[in-house]
């Protein structure tokens, strides 16, 4: 039953959000649980309905399938399906998978008795979604504002939604953003790498711990944040970056419809030095 | 005074709790100061943004992201700015021509005499409301031609004349009158000069390159401050991506030239108060076919915007006075802010063209053809160096 | 509370408060500092070191020893030069106006040679202080590198963080030296500068023809996200079991226990898969090292291989195909004879003298 030798005496009821015992077991390596039943349905329609809306296009071409929403002309009502209401379905799919997912999470947690800190940031990466594809389609007021789902035609859409602001690399929230996405990346490589080091010694070296990887960095950059500190800071960057992604296109639009260069006149223009 | 101070004191308090966890320790004040300085930071930063409703266009497919995105709040703001004025009254033809009344007439030979009264009339009300028929004439003696803006005024209405016939292809049969720039000043808000190195000569260290400095004309980017004098005036190629997949040989034009490029399409999109997709579908900016038919009648508007500024605007350089003319001693130029003032179309695409057709009976006098030859030698030389870098 | 971590049945219950979740340190240190093991021999001194209680709420609370050493000198005075020489120049660009040197900073740069030098070296004024400033801080960076890698050395460890710091060196080499020196051209390298670097990046995708269609830049974002992804899932794992001690990785990866067989679990039962407390770490320093490497790639065939990415994408039928809006549009510029990019002239500022 693919379990690991010391798994059985993990494998406890409770700690369910909802439903008590319903659903409380496991199937093979994975936890079931209410929610993973719910995430199940949620996917194989969702899914389904990609298909679906993909087998209405011009191609089974990977790259090329794109699954448009509905024209600006729809508003915030139903679309045919034809015409955006396959995506309307798959979003609504997508999202129940999603949040199925993340409370599942928060379910096989307790059961460990762990914090919640991987559901939390799976969450924010799920806001950063429901910000892309609900948030701010509601907020301009049409669902045609949404991204399409399409491996390329979604970089089609960035790129154009880019350009309706000229030069997006000066939105503030998107310069922070990205530079969590580089300081994560960064800190990542400088963690794993410490713990590979600690762990891979040269030919007859003992392994070494904590103190050497503390030494480590004190040596060559004055401060070791410690083995504890890194994981906080690893986790805060990683959904900072998610968080801040989410801001910077909602910005985009809803809070600014200019160029993004021209969001900065209030620095030029500071009364001290204008 | 509490409610005012509420917010300062719950970040304190916090920021507080959670570096002294209740108790005295140092850094407390400094973090409490440093969280309320950032909390009145960012709470001014909020007021530098707009906020919904807005007007959102589709311009391609849907899905594509190819939308215009307008805040309404900054719609109706411009909707005043972008009104046509009432045509004057109209008026019972004389029956003979402004030639054969006025004298010293040399454009509106041929324009009845009355028509001719009403549209010095409106010219007036264009161009110089406050000044009235003195800005161009002297009062003493109207058919004099002592005032320099009556030469002017008679190149520009053959320029308008000219637009109307010849540059329908970006006009359309709206045509433009003098409003369309004036908007009753005496200079054009979009007229521009040729823009020197700001700082001068700096000794040993970095010359300038042209950019990375505030870009008023750029939309405040970084990149080079003066795309007009090139592309708007000479005719620098705009056109820096390539159409096949490969290299190819020939000229490869360079990233930094692409920094001019960019800074001219900006320059468009402020212009005219749209965005990159309302002409391009940014995935193949090089694709016309993918783009929309505005980009065709963009490209015809540069070509009439190089053409105004070498036939029309730099013949007149020695006309205007010193101290109308820019920093090198050039004219002052038309840009596409010069028409459009941040509309897609000027005045939405409203125009009074139809109530005075005597624009375009304008005679184009034999200077014109001459106008081209003369347009680079009249440039005063200091712009030939000024733009001369490597 | 670790005799009923789960918290069900009888016993005290775990709390779920803030102060619980492992985000800052309710306790600090306050004792010995802690010199750290010995160096190998021939190592200089280690400098001084202090208690920093400020750090010390999410991390250590030690600052220091630091090891200067020859190599660190020398990496910091090269580091200097280059700082300067951009700060200078930028303060020049402004007229030695120290209110606009600040007011204007995000825009000022350091503007690499116009196109017309090619791969000559240039007056100072125009460029060649770019190459300048370029060469030192390469140089500092290149120390830097030898110095991480000797730090490892010093103390009997492995030199993994030096070669993914080589994999981000590579890019850093690409963008300002191997493609300008492949492009005949310094002047396709990134200029020095806040907005500067920006309008670079948005000019080289718009030049060869998007570079959301270059593989390796898809490649590249992937390992950018994942990066992320991985981080959260990793530092989460941790936090979330911190109560048993999860941070002490290198002992549980040799000798497991109960956070590492939760932590395991956890994912095992969530997603049916689990990593190691070593192999983790595998996944982390691969998923960063390929951002760059990718990366490095991406930008080294723009340009040399590659003219136009979108096309190259179309070329091999990735680039999806919309239903058309609009009825067909021809480029008017055929009338005149202007086709692609290589008629007319260049702006001022690009042209050839």
């Amino acid at each position: 039953m693919s379990m690991m030798n010391y798994e059985h005496k993990y494998r406890v009821r409770g700690g369910t959000l909802v439903g008590g015992d319903l659903f409380d077991f496991w199937a093979g390596p994975f936890y079931v649980g209410f929610f993973g039943v719910t995430t199940m349905f949620f996917t194989i329609i969702g899914v389904a309905l990609i298909l679906w809306a993909a087998s209405l296009g011009p191609t089974w071409n990977i790259w090329r399938i794109s699954i448009a929403p509905p024209d600006l002309s729809y508003g915030l009502a139903f679309a045919p399906l034809r015409e955006g209401g396959l995506w309307q379905l798959i979003t609504v799919c997508a999202i129940g998978a999603f949040v199925s997912w993340d409370l599942r999470m928060i379910e096989i947690a307790r059961k460990l008795g762990m914090g919640l800190h991987t559901p939390i940031a799976y969450a924010c990466a799920i806001t950063a979604y429901i910000t892309l594809e609900v948030i701010r389609p509601v907020l301009m007021g049409a669902w045609g504002n949404a991204f399409p789902y399409g491996i390329i035609s979604h970089l089609d859409w960035v790129s154009n939604v880019g350009y309706q602001y000229l030069q997006f690399h000066y939105n503030p929230a998107h310069m922070i953003a990205v530079t969590f996405f580089f300081t994560t990346t960064f800190v990542l490589a400088m963690h794993g790498g410490a713990i590979l080091s600690a762990l891979n010694p040269p030919e007859g070296e003992p392994v070494k711990g904590g103190g050497h990887e503390d030494a480590f960095f004190r040596d060559l950059m004055v401060y070791s944040i410690g083995p504890l500190g890194i994981h906080r800071l690893g986790w805060f960057c990683a959904i900072n970056a998610g968080l801040w992604s989410a801001l910077c296109i909602l910005l985009s639009g809803p809070f600014w419809t200019r160029g993004w260069p021209e969001w900065w006149s209030w620095w030029l223009n500071l009364p001290f030095w204008k | 005074m509490n409610v005012i101070f509420a917010p300062f004191i719950v970040v304190g308090r916090l920021l507080g709790a959670l570096a002294g966890f209740g108790r005295a320790r140092p850094w407390t004040t400094g973090l409490t100061l440093a969280g309320t300085a950032a909390f009145v930071a960012i709470s001014a930063l909020i007021f530098t943004f707009e906020r919904p409703p807005l007007q959102v266009v589709q311009i391609g497919y849907r899905g594509t992201g190819m939308q215009a995105v307008y805040n309404t709040r900054r719609t109706d703001a411009q909707l005043p700015l972008q009104q046509v004025d009432l045509p004057l009254p109209a008026v019972t033809p004389a029956g003979k021509t402004a030639g054969e009344v006025y004298k010293n007439i040399k454009v509106l030979q041929a324009v009845d005499a009355n028509e001719f009264l009403r549209l010095m009339g409106a010219m007036t009300q264009w161009l110089a409301p406050q000044a009235g028929c003195a800005f161009c004439h002297s009062l003493n003696n109207m058919a004099e031609d002592t005032v320099y803006n009556k030469i002017v005024a008679r190149r520009m209405l053959q320029m308008v004349a000219s637009i109307n016939k010849s540059w329908k292809v970006h006009v359309g049969d709206g045509g433009v009158t003098c409003q369309t720039c004036h908007r009753g000043q005496a200079i054009p808000s979009g007229s521009w000069f040729v823009q020197p190195p700001p700082h001068g000569q700096r000794g040993l260290t970095q010359a300038d390159s042209g950019q990375n400095l505030p870009a008023q004309v750029a939309g405040l980017t970084a990149l080079p401050y003066d795309p007009l004098t090139p592309f708007l005036l000479q005719a620098a190629s705009i056109r820096v991506t390539p159409t096949t997949a490969l290299p190819s040989g020939g000229v490869r034009p360079s990233i930094n030239q692409t920094d001019w490029t960019y800074s001219l399409m900006i320059h468009f999109s402020d212009s005219l108060g749209v965005n990159c997709t309302y002409c391009h579908n940014t995935r193949a900016f090089e694709e016309w076919d993918q783009g929309t038919p505005q980009r065709v009648t963009a490209w015809h508007g540069i070509e009439m915007v190089r053409d105004l500024n070498r036939a029309y605007m730099v013949p007149l350089t020695t006309v205007f006075p010193r101290e109308m003319r820019g920093t090198l001693g050039d004219v002052a130029k038309v840009s596409c802010q010069s028409c459009h003032n941040g509309a897609y179309k000027p005045f939405y695409g409203a125009s009074a063209l139809s109530s005075y057709p005597e624009l375009l009976q304008v005679t184009d006098t034999a200077n014109a053809q001459s106008a081209e030859n003369q347009a680079v030698g009249n440039q005063p030389a200091a712009i030939q160096s000024a733009t001369g870098r490597p | 509370m670790l005799e009923n971590p789960s918290g069900f049945g009888p016993g005290p219950k775990p709390q779920f408060g803030i102060e619980y979740q492992n985000l800052f340190n309710r306790v600090q240190i306050d004792g010995v500092l802690d010199r750290g093991p010995p160096l190998a021999e021939g190592n200089e001194n280690r400098g001084k070191m202090r208690f920093s209680w400020l750090l010390g709420l999410i991390g250590n609370n030690q600052l220091g020893p630091f090891y200067l050493g020859p190599l660190g000198i020398a990496a910091f005075v090269c580091g200097f030069i280059a700082f300067e020489i951009i700060g200078l120049n930028m303060f020049a660009s402004v007229g030695w106006d120290p209110v606009q040197f600040v007011r204007q900073l995000p825009w000022l740069g350091l503007q690499p040679p116009a196109p017309s030098y090619g791969l000559h070296i240039p007056p100072l004024a125009e460029g060649g202080w770019w190459l300048m400033a370029g060469f030192f801080l390469t140089l500092a960076i290149m120390l830097w590198w030898v110095r991480v890698y000797r730090r490892a050395r010093a103390l009997g460890m492995g030199t993994h963080i030096a070669w993914a710091f080589a994999s981000a060196i590579w890019l850093y080499l690409v963008d300002g030296f191997l493609r300008p020196v492949l492009m005949g051209s310094w002047s396709e390298a990134v200029p020095f500068g806040i907005f500067p670097h920006l309008d670079w990046t948005a000019s080289i995708s718009i030049r060869y023809g998007n570079l959301y269609y270059n593989p390796f830049h898809m490649l590249s974002i992937v390992f950018l996200y994942g990066s992320a992804l991985l981080f959260a899932m990793h530092g989460g794992t941790i936090l979330a079991t911190g109560r048993y001690w999860a941070e002490r990785e290198v002992e549980l990866a040799v000798d497991r226990g109960t956070a590492v067989e939760r932590g395991s679990l956890f994912w095992r039962w969530v997603m049916g898969f689990n990593a190691t407390f070593e192999s983790i770490h595998r996944w982390a320093i691969w998923f960063a090292i390929l951002c760059t490497l990718t990366g490095g790639i991406g930008i080294l065939l723009t340009g040399t291989v590659v003219d136009n990415w979108y096309l190259w994408g179309v070329k091999h039928g990735i680039a999806p195909a919309y239903p058309r809006v609009y009825a067909p549009i021809t480029d008017p510029g055929y009338l005149r004879g202007v086709t692609g990019s290589t008629s007319l002239v260049a702006p001022t500022g690009a042209v050839h003298p």
